[in-house]
């Protein structure tokens, strides 16, 4: 049997923790034993990898023959750059397709987050999915759920469940971003947890639909709310339960 | 030599061991690990003015990864058929330590082979994610552009790697008792 913080305390160990949840984490450990344990381990495996493990360097032969296909590169290069005439020619030869393939996968998958929105609903998904952090009000009845936003956040948004469409409400939770107190509906796909954020947001464009560190987000309005569903789960998966809310919410805005 | 291959020298190479590193863990062959570092430097090269943003060892280490990806797919295509796990003997370092030497030195050895061994013996998810957490020492979110998984998954892999190394651990550590008494 596993402590259902092992996974948080994996995170303190490799310090991918906040101070405060750190915090949390050390007085958890005072009393667990078992996560005292683990730490212990955590510590003994690193120590046994980071000096045992045979630690190794590109040997100097790979990267002298490195060097000299950089080199031939270059003088590839500048023989297009002359053949061609106008340097700016030369300029897009440089770019092989697989390469430019490989970098934009990169930035992609996992670019600096540069929106705050993006970055706040991200952290707040990743964060939902440790250990007790997913849910306020466990409930799959929405006449639960909803009364309870009203308490606890400052917007009322569309509580449904969608079990028969195989998207089951398990419960709602409170969360504190773009400067307000958003409401996040909590449901269930498969293996998969799907939270839907909710906030007031009158102005300003809403981001693309995006993936971001691999969660997909996909983004919406009705009325004066913004909705965002983030989830691990396929793309049609997402956009399946978005369309179910979003015509919901149309119906309940003509009422 | 011009500003771009300048550039490249400073910001890309620096981080050379480590690919080759990550390509040693990945394919275990060490001619494998000289190609595939090869073809990775070459595609970085013509994609670095691409690179924005100032994570270059992640994105190394992703070229690195799909170089590695792109070959396997190479070599099951040509129904080359890899070598059992155990086979790493044709790795210079292992062999060279067959050979008895000052005893020291050689238990030395032995226990650096033994973790070798060890993690060698690990699914390549797990030895991935573990070179990388441990060796190479990236957060996260870098593990995860490179490994192209969520976090959510970086972390219960990153678990499940230290549970399974630690239990092969304890098996040798078990099996060594036994042998000498």
């Amino acid at each position: 049997m596993q402590c259902a913080e092992s996974l948080r305390v994996q995170a303190y160990f490799d310090g991918e923790l906040d101070a405060l949840a750190a915090a949390d984490i050390e007085r958890h450990s005072e009393s667990c034993s078992e996560c005292r344990a683990l730490l212990e381990d955590l510590k003994r495996v690193r120590t046994a990898l980071r000096e045992e493990l045979t630690y190794r360097s590109a040997p100097p032969a790979l990267r002298a023959r490195i060097s000299r296909s950089l080199d031939s590169l270059d003088k590839e290069k500048m023989a297009a750059r002359r053949r061609a005439g106008p340097f700016w020619r030369g300029a897009f030869s440089g770019i092989g397709g697989t390469a430019l393939a490989a970098g934009l996968a990169f930035f992609l998958l996992a670019p600096r987050l540069t929106s705050p929105l993006l970055d706040d609903l991200v952290s707040a998904h990743v964060r939902s999915l440790m250990p007790d952090h997913l849910i306020d009000v466990v409930s799959t009845d929405k006449h639960t759920v909803k009364p309870w936003f009203a308490g606890h956040t400052d917007v009322s948004p569309v509580v449904a469940d969608f079990d028969n469409q195989g998207y089951r409400l398990i419960g709602g939770r409170a969360d504190y971003f773009d400067h307000q107190r958003a409401a996040v509906v909590v449901y269930q796909h498969g293996s998969h947890v799907i939270n839907v954020f909710s906030w007031a947001s009158d102005r300003g464009a809403l981001p693309q639909d995006t993936t971001r560190n691999g969660y997909h987000m996909a983004f919406w309005r009705s009325g004066n709310l913004a909705y965002c569903a983030v989830s691990d789960t396929g793309w049609d998966e997402l956009q399946g339960l978005a369309r179910l809310l979003r015509d919901l919410g149309a119906h309940d805005n003509r009422q | 030599m011009d500003d771009k291959r300048r550039r490249f020298e400073a910001l890309v190479m620096p981080h050379l061991d480590a690919a080759y590193r990550f390509a040693r863990w990945l394919s275990r062959s060490p001619a494998d690990a000289d190609d595939i570092v090869q073809d990775a430097i070459l595609r970085a090269y013509r994609g670095f003015d691409a690179l924005r943003g100032s994570d270059v060892k992640a994105w190394l280490l992703t070229i690195v990864k799909n170089c590695h990806l792109t070959a396997l797919k190479q070599q099951q295509r040509r129904g080359f058929v890899p070598l059992p796990e155990e086979h790493d003997a044709e790795d210079g370092e292992a062999m060279i330590a067959t050979t008895p030497g000052p005893e020291s030195a050689s238990i030395r050895q032995d226990e650096a082979r033994t973790v070798d061994r060890l993690l060698s013996g690990l699914a390549e998810e797990h030895r991935e994610v573990l070179v990388l957490r441990e060796i190479e020492e990236m957060d996260y979110r870098e593990i995860a552009a490179v490994t192209n998984v969520p976090i959510g998954t970086v972390m219960s892999r990153l678990a499940r790697a230290r549970t399974a190394l630690k239990a092969r651990w304890l098996k040798e550590a078990e099996g060594k008792t036994h042998a000498v008494r």
